[in-house]
């Protein structure tokens, strides 16, 4: 008879290191990824209806629906993209950020050589969270934009500029999530 | 007596006949000219070559009927209310519309008759003498940008997107 396993609980540290090598994002982090997919999934309403000459009122809940699927696409891709490339910033900053804490921290005699490393550690992360979190956001932008473009004026060109729309959107924001999902 | 006024009569005719046929050629002409020709091809499949020209004969002749060589092609010119203006036009498509000089030749009725008979015969159309000729220039009409905009954004796009993707994979390996 195995006795059953009480669910330990992790600790404050345990926690924290956990949340920044997982999937989720904090809260601001979150935010700042939902602000800049709804952004981007909004300019091409812009180039739909100046460009491709759709009307604004009438076509204004298709426009309202394919953004805010768009938005949730693009958001979960920078999510993705994140995550990735998070963990080779850190391995790639790391030295450098170690350099420059030790540096920093080495006039504090009082500290102690663990909180020293939590510094160095939270500051790596701090660098790696941020540069992946801009660069994930550039680089996502770019891929949707330049699929919207050529899939608008190239691949779609002869459609109704509503079918136009709403596949070109949808298939650049569903191809940015599918491609962010790979490892690599 | 009756003899005597039918001489005079003959020879009243035969002076007016040449006189008549005197009076349908245009003696020393002299011709201004206007002309206009399409400049912007935008948005259309043909360019148009109007010439607008103004003869002035010595014998003061008006309402003379004119015809047009242009490049082999015969046309007639259409006489504007004004008795001597005239007005020769015709039209090219955008891909095979020439720029520079066009010699449009003027012929009247008696230089036309030769130039048809010049061209039935396959003789040299240049052989024959025109009544007056002008030039027409046609600089060139503008077809739109040489990159049109949507291909400089999706270049640009794309351009991007690479730059991205090579900063991204330094960061990955």
């Amino acid at each position: 008879m195995s006795a059953k396993k009480e669910p330990v609980a992790f600790t404050k540290e345990e926690e924290l290191l956990l949340q920044d090598f997982s999937r989720n994002v904090s809260t601001k982090s979150s935010a700042l990824f939902y602000g800049n997919a709804f952004i981007v999934s909004a300019i091409p309403i812009w180039l739909f209806w100046r460009i491709h000459m759709m009307d604004l009122y009438s076509t204004f809940f298709l426009f309202i629906l394919i953004t805010c699927a768009s938005t949730y696409l693009v958001a979960f891709a920078y999510k993705n993209t994140k995550f990735v490339l998070k963990h080779k910033i850190a391995v790639k900053r790391e030295e450098a950020v170690t350099r420059e804490m030790t540096k920093k921290l080495a006039e504090d005699k009082k500290m102690s050589k663990k909180e020293k490393d939590e510094r160095i550690l939270w500051k790596k992360n701090e660098v790696a969270d941020y540069e992946a979190t801009t660069f994930s956001i550039f680089y996502n932008n770019a891929i949707f934009l330049a699929l919207i473009i050529v899939c608008s004026f190239y691949i779609l060109t002869t459609f109704t500029p509503a079918v136009n729309y709403t596949l070109s959107v949808l298939s650049a924001g569903g191809l940015l999530a599918l491609l962010s999902t790979g490892s690599q | 007596m009756a003899g005597t006024g039918i001489v005079v009569v003959s020879v009243l005719l035969a002076v007016c006949a040449f006189s008549c046929a005197r009076a349908d050629s245009c003696g020393k002409p002299e011709v201004t000219t206007t002309s206009y020709t399409t400049q912007d091809a935008t948005v259309l499949t043909n360019i148009a070559y109007i010439a607008e020209i103004s003869l002035k004969c010595s014998n003061a002749i008006k309402g003379l009927p004119l015809y047009a060589e242009v490049n082999g092609k015969i046309l007639t010119a259409a006489r504007t209310s004004d008795d001597n203006r005239y007005q020769v036009s015709w039209t090219e498509e955008v891909k095979k519309a020439r720029t520079g000089n066009f010699n449009v030749n003027l012929f009247d009725e008696e230089g036309y008759t030769t130039l048809r008979k010049a061209i039935r015969n396959g003789e040299d159309v240049s052989s024959v003498k025109p009544l007056v000729s002008v030039t027409l220039n046609h600089p060139g009409a503008y077809n739109g940008p040489w990159v049109n905009s949507e291909f400089m954004a999706a270049a640009l796009a794309v351009v991007v997107w690479y730059s991205a993707y090579t900063f991204r994979n330094k960061l990955l390996f």
